[in-house]
């Protein structure tokens, strides 16, 4: 029994008014091998479902595969074996409604496009007209708390704004999905944090799925719906998969959190967690 | 009370010091920006600098070679006088310059579109780039000889010859510029549900700015030096032609008139180019990719 349940009031909010759940990631039995000469077996039996307006996390050490299958639920990337559908249909490439998120934002972003023209960039490419472009621009600035700094150029604004940027122009093209591969991996703690903040927030206004990469335990446990353990590579797999089910803001002081971060851990850097790789 | 309210004694110093009196007119010397320091030291250093090779100049001229071998250069001031007056150093610029203009022009155009189609097709670039390798050690002095028979004296070999010392400067670089386009760029853009066009267009263009300015300044400095040798061996007027002429004449001076302007007119043109490109593609080159 989780405490959730000993919570006497209403369930979490974000739960209460989420709309019937369907499919949007299917993986079954997934395989990704790189390399003809010298194979690596990247990805071996991965098995995960992801339902929509859930926000998932992958967490593993760094080297398990999680930007390898971030790769392949965007299309940049195709799989070697098994099963992988995107709302129950093949993934044929990359496409807007399967938006990724950078964490270099330097790379990411145009540099030489003011933060407005950033967050236009995408509406451009479908056509739209100058007048509804500038519309949506501005409300996703205003989301992520941008809107002021509209007319700087990227390396005019701090890490943490260039991240918020990034947010803001995905949120512009209405994606179906988010895919964030350490996106706060590179920012300071305090910045970090208040990224978590603004994220769930836009993520609880725009009930968008999110797939986000980490290898931070604390940030899984702030962030996710669910955590996917990923076990060491090589033949990497998804080892286990934790509910959190505590209400957000989450705190430090939560008994439960921290019976889930001590599995976490366990599972993560313990014999358990290496045995379970294999 | 603490250390820090007592006045300081520098403080005290300032008030002890014997001031102006009473209405007399407080002084407050200006101070300059760091910016504005930094470039009365740059302009600082180009004059001595010049100061400094002209003074060598005419000691060597002085004490060493003597003023036939390397004329002061108070005498190539005097030599200047007439041939600018007769207007014939100017058609020998005018001559010059409009060679390297389109020498260089072919050379850019050809160096960036087929530069831009290597980047982004890799069979056309391991197919081209031996070549381009290879090919890179003839120097435009190299080819006058055989260009000369292809083209003959005419202007076009000299055009030729420019295009040859561009071409592979503007190519290389805008391979590079292509190349190093951040593939997470692409990605993004990708994503955001770009197409193939439109990431040539929108993504690897801009990105490649840097890199194909560079080139094109590099190449423009050496259609400088490929024009000169051109018109040295086969040509009736331009700045090489000049050249070879005194030298024939034994005119050290009006030779070092030549090289004096060749200098000047290479350095201004690479400054119109630096300017212009810094200011008209400034989005594109204050870019940490
Ligand atoms: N393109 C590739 N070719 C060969 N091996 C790769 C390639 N991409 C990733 N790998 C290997 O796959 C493993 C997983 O990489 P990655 O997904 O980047 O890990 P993570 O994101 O979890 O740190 C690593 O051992 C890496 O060396
Ligand atoms: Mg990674």
């Amino acid at each position: 029994m989780s405490l959730a349940t000993l919570t006497p009031a209403k369930p979490p909010l974000d739960r209460a008014v989420r709309p019937a759940r369907e499919e949007v990631y299917t993986i079954g039995n997934l395989l990704k091998v790189f390399g003809e000469d010298k194979p690596y077996v990247a990805l071996k039996n991965v098995d995960l479902t992801i339902e929509s307006g859930e926000f998932v996390c992958l967490l593993g050490a760094s080297g398990c595969g999680k930007s390898t299958l971030l790769n392949l639920l965007a299309g940049f990337d195709k799989p070697s074996g098994g099963q992988l559908l995107y709302r129950g249909k093949p993934i044929a490439g990359p496409g807007k409604e399967r938006v990724m998120f950078f964490q270099d934002a330097n790379a990411a972003l145009l540099p030489w496009q003011t933060v407005q023209q950033n967050v236009e960039f995408g509406l451009k490419l479908q056509g739209l007209p100058a007048g509804e472009r500038r519309a949506r621009a501005e409300e996703c600035l205003t989301l992520v708390n941008l809107a002021e700094h509209r007319h700087k150029v990227p390396s005019e604004i701090s890490g943490g704004m260039r991240q918020r940027l990034q947010i803001a122009r995905a949120l512009a093209v209405q994606p179906d999905v988010f895919l964030m591969d350490e996106p706060f991996a590179a920012l300071d703690a305090i910045t970090r944090r208040r990224m978590h903040e603004a994220l769930l927030e836009v993520w609880e206004r725009e009930k968008r799925t999110i797939v986000f990469v980490t290898h931070d335990i604390m940030e899984a446990l702030t962030l996710a719906d669910r955590i996917a353990v990923m076990s060491v590579g090589p033949g990497s797999r998804i080892a286990h998969v934790v509910e959190v089910d505590r209400p957000r803001p989450r705190v430090p002081g939560d008994p439960e959190l921290g019976r889930i971060y001590a599995q976490l851990e366990r599972l993560l850097h313990g014999p358990a967690g290496e045995e379970a790789g294999r | 009370m603490t250390a820090s309210h007592a006045p300081s004694p520098a403080y005290r110093g300032r008030r002890a010091m014997p001031g102006p009196g009473p209405g007399a007119p407080t002084v407050v010397p200006r101070r300059l920006t760091a910016a504005q320091r930094a470039v009365a030291r740059r302009v600082a250093y180009v004059m001595a600098s010049f100061a400094l090779a002209f003074v060598g100049w005419y000691l060597i001229s002085h004490y060493v070679a003597g003023p036939f071998l390397i004329p002061p250069p108070l005498a190539v001031l005097k030599a200047f006088g007439p041939m600018s007056e007769s207007g014939q150093l100017y058609s020998d610029i005018g001559m010059s310059l409009s060679r390297v203009a389109v020498g260089y022009t072919a050379g850019v155009s050809v160096g960036l579109l087929v530069g831009l189609l290597m980047g982004r097709i890799k069979s056309l670039h391991d197919l081209l780039d031996p070549m381009v390798q290879i090919t890179r050690f003839l120097s435009p002095t190299a080819m006058i000889p055989i260009v000369v028979i292809w083209f003959g004296i005419g202007e076009t070999a000299k055009y030729a010859l420019v295009f040859w010392g561009t071409v592979s400067l503007v190519l290389i670089n805008t391979i590079a510029g292509v190349l190093r386009t951040p593939q997470i760029r692409q990605n993004a853009a990708l994503c955001l549900g770009a197409s193939e066009a439109q990431i040539f267009r929108l993504i690897v263009l801009p990105s490649a700015v840097p890199f194909i300015v560079i080139g094109m300044r590099l190449a423009l400095a050496s259609a400088f030096v490929s024009i000169i040798p051109a018109e040295l061996l086969a040509a009736d007027s331009g700045l090489g032609y000049l050249l070879q002429q005194s030298s024939l004449l034994l005119q050290t001076d009006r030779i070092f008139v030549a090289l004096v302007t060749i200098c000047l007119v290479g350095f201004l043109t690479d400054q119109v180019f630096h300017w212009t490109t810094t200011i008209l593609l400034r989005r594109y080159l204050a870019v940490p990719s």
